[in-house]
Formats: C-alpha cells, sequence, structure tokens
C-alpha cells in the first residue's frame, strides 16, 4: 500500500534515466571508436588505414615483446598484491580489535595515505628508496650492507611502489569487515583451550577468507592498471602495459596498437574478475554442501 | 607468554605499515625544509629554510588553478548525475537493480590509463570530424573525470538512500507539506553525507589523477599531478617538494573535515558496494 502510494507520489523510475542515458554515452561512444581504432592498421604520422584488420591483436598476441609485457604486468601484479594482502591482514586485524583510544587517529592517517595523490606518494617513495636515500644511508649507518641497495629504476622499485598503491585502501577494507566478526567468536575458541594461532587461522582467517579474496581482486586489479608508479618508480625502464600504451601513443604515435594494448588489458582483467567470481561461487556450493547435517 | 609474543608481531607489521605509508609523505615535507639546493637527500636537513616555499614557479600555481575547477566541477557534475541515479535506483523497485547498479560500476573496471586513451583517441575523433578539439580544455577533461567518478556517487548516495525511511516523507506529506518542502526539509538533510561523501570521492580522485590527464593536457592546459610528474621525470626542481608539502597539507585537512563532516562509515570502502 505505501509503496503503491510511494511510487505514484513522485515518479522515482524517471530519475534513473538521464543519469542511465549519460552513463551510456560516455561508455559506449568513446570505448566504440577506441575499439573500431584497434583494429585498422597504422600508416604513421597519426593516420590510419581504412580497412578492417585483426593484425595488431595478432602482432600483440605473437610478438615476444608484447608478451614479455604483458606477463610482467601480471607478475608484480601478483607479488605485489601478495605482499600487500599478507601486510594488511595484521593490520587490520590489530586495528579492529585494540580497544585504544587512537583508532580513529589511526584510520585518518589510512584515509590521508589512501587518498594522498600517487605523484607525491612516488615522490617520497624515491627519496626513501634512492642509492643515496634514507634507506640505504641507515641500512649502510647501521652496517648490514656494504653496497647500497638498487630499490629505484627496476621491478623491485615498482612492485614496492604498487604495494604502497594498494596497502591503505585493502587494510580498510579489511578492517571494515573484521569489525564485524564477533570477538566473542575467538573468546569461546580460546575457551575451549585453542591457541591464539589456532584461533586465528581456523576462526577469523575462515571469516576474513571472502573479504581477502575481494580484496585481493581489487588490488590486482589496481596494480595491472598501474600506471603512474610504474613510470616513476621504474624509471622507464620497467615496460609493464600502462607504460607501454603511453609510450606508444606518445613516442611512437601508434594509436591503433596503443588501442590494441590497452583492449588486451581491460580483457585480461575483465576475464580474470569472472574466474575469480566463479570460483568463488564454486567454493561456496562445495562448502555449503560440505556442511555435515 | 606466547600470547603476548604473537600481539608484538601483529603490532610490529602494524607499525612497519604505517611507517612504509606515511614515511615517505614526512621525507617529502622534510626533504622542503633543506634550503641548498641538491639531489641528494639530507636528514635532517643541513640548511633548514623556507626558501623553496617562495621559489615555487608560477607554472605550478596556474596547473593547481587548473586542476582545482576540473575536480570541483566533475565532482559537482557526477554528485548530481549519481544521486539522480542513487535515487531512481533505489526508489524505483527495479526488478535488475543489481545488473543496473553493476552497469553504473563498470568504469571501476577499466583503468585510468585505458580511460586517459580512449578520451583522448575520441576527442582525436571529434575534433577531426567536427573541428572542435576538447584536447587540453577543461570540458574535455571535465567529461573524462565525470565517466571515471558516476560509480563513487552512485554507490554513496545510494548507501544513504537505502537507509532511509520513506515513511519519514510520508508523513510529512500527511501533514500538509509540499512535495518541494518534503525534497527540501526531509530527504535533502537525509542524503546529504551521502552527497558529501560522494563529492569528497569525486574530487580527490579527479584531484590526484595522473593517467588520465597526462593524455587529455596540452598547451598550457595541464593539472597539478601531471606538472609535478613531468617534473620528476624529466628535470627535478626542489620547488616541487615545497608544493607537494602544500597539497599533503591540503589533502590532510580536507580528509580530516569530511571524516569529522560525514563520519566513517561512508568513506571507508566496503565489499557491499
Amino acid at each position: 500500500m505505501s509503496e503503491t502510494r510511494l511510487a505514484g507520489v513522485i515518479p522515482w523510475r524517471r530519475f534513473l534515466w538521464p543519469p542511465l542515458l549519460i552513463a551510456t554515452v560516455l561508455l559506449v561512444v568513446p570505448h566504440a571508436s577506441f575499439l573500431w581504432m584497434s583494429l585498422h592498421r597504422n600508416l604513421g604520422m597519426g593516420l590510419v588505414s581504412a580497412t578492417l584488420t585483426l593484425d595488431n591483436y595478432r602482432r600483440v598476441l605473437t610478438d615476444s615483446f608484447y608478451l614479455g609485457s604483458l606477463w610482467l604486468t601480471f607478475r608484480l601484479s601478483l607479488i605485489a598484491t601478495a605482499i600487500a594482502l599478507a601486510a594488511a591482514f595484521p593490520t587490520a586485524y590489530v586495528l579492529a580489535r585494540t580497544r585504544s583510544r587512537w583508532v580513529s587517529l589511526l584510520i585518518a592517517l589510512l584515509l590521508v595515505a589512501s587518498f594522498m595523490t600517487v605523484v607525491i606518494k612516488a615522490l617520497g617513495l624515491s627519496l626513501v628508496l634512492g642509492q643515496e636515500g634514507i634507506l640505504n644511508h641507515l641500512l649502510q649507518a647501521i652496517g648490514i650492507i656494504a653496497q647500497p641497495l638498487l630499490l629505484l629504476n627496476n621491478d623491485t622499485g615498482v612492485v614496492i611502489g604498487l604495494v604502497q598503491y594498494t596497502l591503505p585502501l585493502l587494510v580498510m577494507l579489511l578492517f571494515s569487515v573484521m569489525q564485524t566478526i564477533p570477538r566473542s567468536l575467538e573468546e569461546a575458541a580460546e575457551l575451549l583451550g585453542a591457541t591464539r594461532l589456532a584461533t586465528l587461522r581456523r576462526v577469523v582467517l575462515p571469516l576474513a577468507m571472502p573479504s581477502l579474496i575481494a580484496g585481493g581482486l581489487i588490488s590486482f586489479n589496481l596494480d595491472m592498471g598501474a600506471f603512474t608508479s610504474a613510470v616513476l618508480l621504474g624509471g622507464g625502464k620497467v615496460l609493464t602495459l600502462p607504460v607501454l600504451i603511453q609510450r606508444k601513443i606518445f613516442l611512437d604515435v601508434d594509436y591503433p596498437i596503443a588501442a590494441c594494448l590497452a583492449t588486451v588489458l581491460v580483457a585480461i582483467v575483465f576475464a580474470f574478475n569472472l574466474l575469480s567470481v566463479l570460483l568463488l561461487r564454486q567454493r561456496r556450493k562445495t562448502a555449503a554442501e560440505g556442511v555435515p547435517k | 607468554m606466547r600470547q603476548l609474543r604473537r600481539q608484538w608481531l601483529f603490532w610490529g607489521v602494524t607499525g612497519a605499515v604505517y611507517l612504509f605509508l606515511l614515511g615517505p609523505i614526512l621525507a617529502v615535507a622534510l626533504a622542503s625544509l633543506e634550503g641548498q639546493q641538491s639531489y641528494a637527500f639530507h636528514f635532517p636537513p643541513e640548511h633548514p629554510s623556507l626558501v623553496w616555499y617562495s621559489h615555487i614557479p608560477q607554472k605550478y600555481w596556474d596547473a593547481l588553478g587548473v586542476s582545482l575547477t576540473a575536480a570541483m566541477i566533475a565532482a559537482v557534475i557526477s554528485t548530481v548525475i549519481g544521486a539522480a541515479a542513487a535515487m531512481g535506483l533505489v526508489r524505483g523497485n527495479w526488478r535488475g537493480r543489481t545488473a543496473l547498479q553493476a552497469f553504473f560500476n563498470l568504469p571501476l573496471q577499466v583503468p585510468l590509463v585505458v580511460t586517459g586513451v580512449v578520451f583522448l583517441q575520441f576527442y582525436n575523433q571529434l575534433a577531426f570530424a567536427s573541428g572542435v578539439d576538447p584536447v587540453g580544455s577543461l570540458a574535455g577533461l571535465v567529461i573524462a573525470y565525470v565517466f571515471v567518478t558516476i560509480p563513487y556517487s552512485v554507490g554513496t548516495v545510494g548507501a544513504v538512500v537505502s537507509r532511509v525511511d520513506p515513511r519519514l516523507e510520508e508523513a510529512a506529506r500527511t501533514l500538509g507539506a509540499s512535495e518541494w518542502s518534503v525534497f527540501r526539509r526531509v530527504l535533502l538533510p537525509l542524503i546529504k553525507p551521502g552527497l558529501f561523501a560522494g563529492f569528497f570521492y569525486g574530487f580527490i580522485v579527479a584531484f590526484g589523477d595522473v593517467p588520465v590527464a597526462v593524455f587529455l593536457a596540452a598547451g598550457g592546459f595541464v593539472t597539478l599531478p601531471v606538472e609535478i610528474f613531468q617534473t620528476l621525470q624529466f628535470d627535478f626542481d626542489p620547488a616541487v617538494l615545497a608544493l607537494s608539502t602544500l597539497v599533503v597539507i591540503f589533502s590532510a585537512l580536507l580528509i580530516v573535515a569530511v571524516q569529522r563532516l560525514v563520519g566513517f562509515d561512508l568513506v571507508l570502502p566496503s565489499t557491499t558496494r
């Protein structure tokens, strides 16, 4: 009754049409013209051939240079995601379980770290990680290392940058989930004689697992597309797909190949997401069937 | 005893995470205080001075103006679009609501660098066909940012709207309020936190962006992060440290203000959104 009356007073459904139209136009028109571009041959000077061809895709998917870049992007993203998850889990757990007054300050600091523009974070990292940087000075002063570590302008630098990029987001995400896990469950497990480690492994971890997987996916997606930190901390030497796309535009003025690389990147990210959603559903199904009656 | 050790381990990781996240930002601020120009970083600053703060070249201030304007306009537009979409989605009783919501979230699936290239190419074709070139213009940048930020505003406003009880509006109506005053005095105050959070997300995403603007900036029309990005890549200028410190302070104040204004729960990401 109240629903029909409400619907009768204000035509809420109509509110959706303008945003839907705008979102559709912004999505479809530029991306369609983009896909179209990826199907043309580059003639140099920003010109493209008139005929349609799949040559660009054939080149990207067979050339070892492009495949190498793809594999590099995938590998670095995977490593960075694993490190970020491993660091975010204990941090989120501590933040969710502590009764300290400082929690709200710590969360605010996370927000600052997460919303700060990537260029400034990358600038800071290069000050810390450089051969003359704070970290190398410190480690040499203590005597742990004799030669400065090479932490910039290589794969290591990019991975460090990627971890810093997604870590605050992951901590916030896991924190908001762990807050909803009742403390009493852990207390019950400990009363029943479980060690802290066993409680973490068999109570907290399974409950946090869906958000760990979701967070890992978000982090992986962001890493695959990460541009700014890959350029600045890789020093232009680490050619991940996003870096390569920009080079194809600015250095080679090869729009079709750039469009093709970008399409491949989006397709991979999308396929990866789809696959993990399916896996997750499968897991949940088998888990549900495995529950003893 | 063992319990204590595990807690120390977890606190240790937490401390390391915070050091890793905030240390570099602090390093920027400290380095900006070193008065002597050098490429090496000195800690603590050997010649403490604020000299670089008065030597920030004009181009950075211009870029800051471009960034603020573009981010502000894009955030306002996307908040309005997002609010309308969220109201229509939540109140419209759609059968395929999750699918519609997923559609609005699609831009999040596209890496920003791809969005940049996509809009650059689209604008080029537009310029070729019509003679109007949006590359290097405010409109061109704002349109791309609206595309990027719509998911955030739909998400935040949607989260708030679904918590609003429609019976409150009905009560106001029964008591004789006009549709306009129901909107202005009942609904609007209730969804205000969502609007603020949506605006904030849009602003901060657009303001800090490099990968979109790096393609759409041209001529004298460059955003601040892109200007800093180019400086770091090609010719380092210590004034960038001073400028970055100012941006850090501005962003931190903005974030704290928003947190005070709308609280934690809307700014924290959640898996359901």
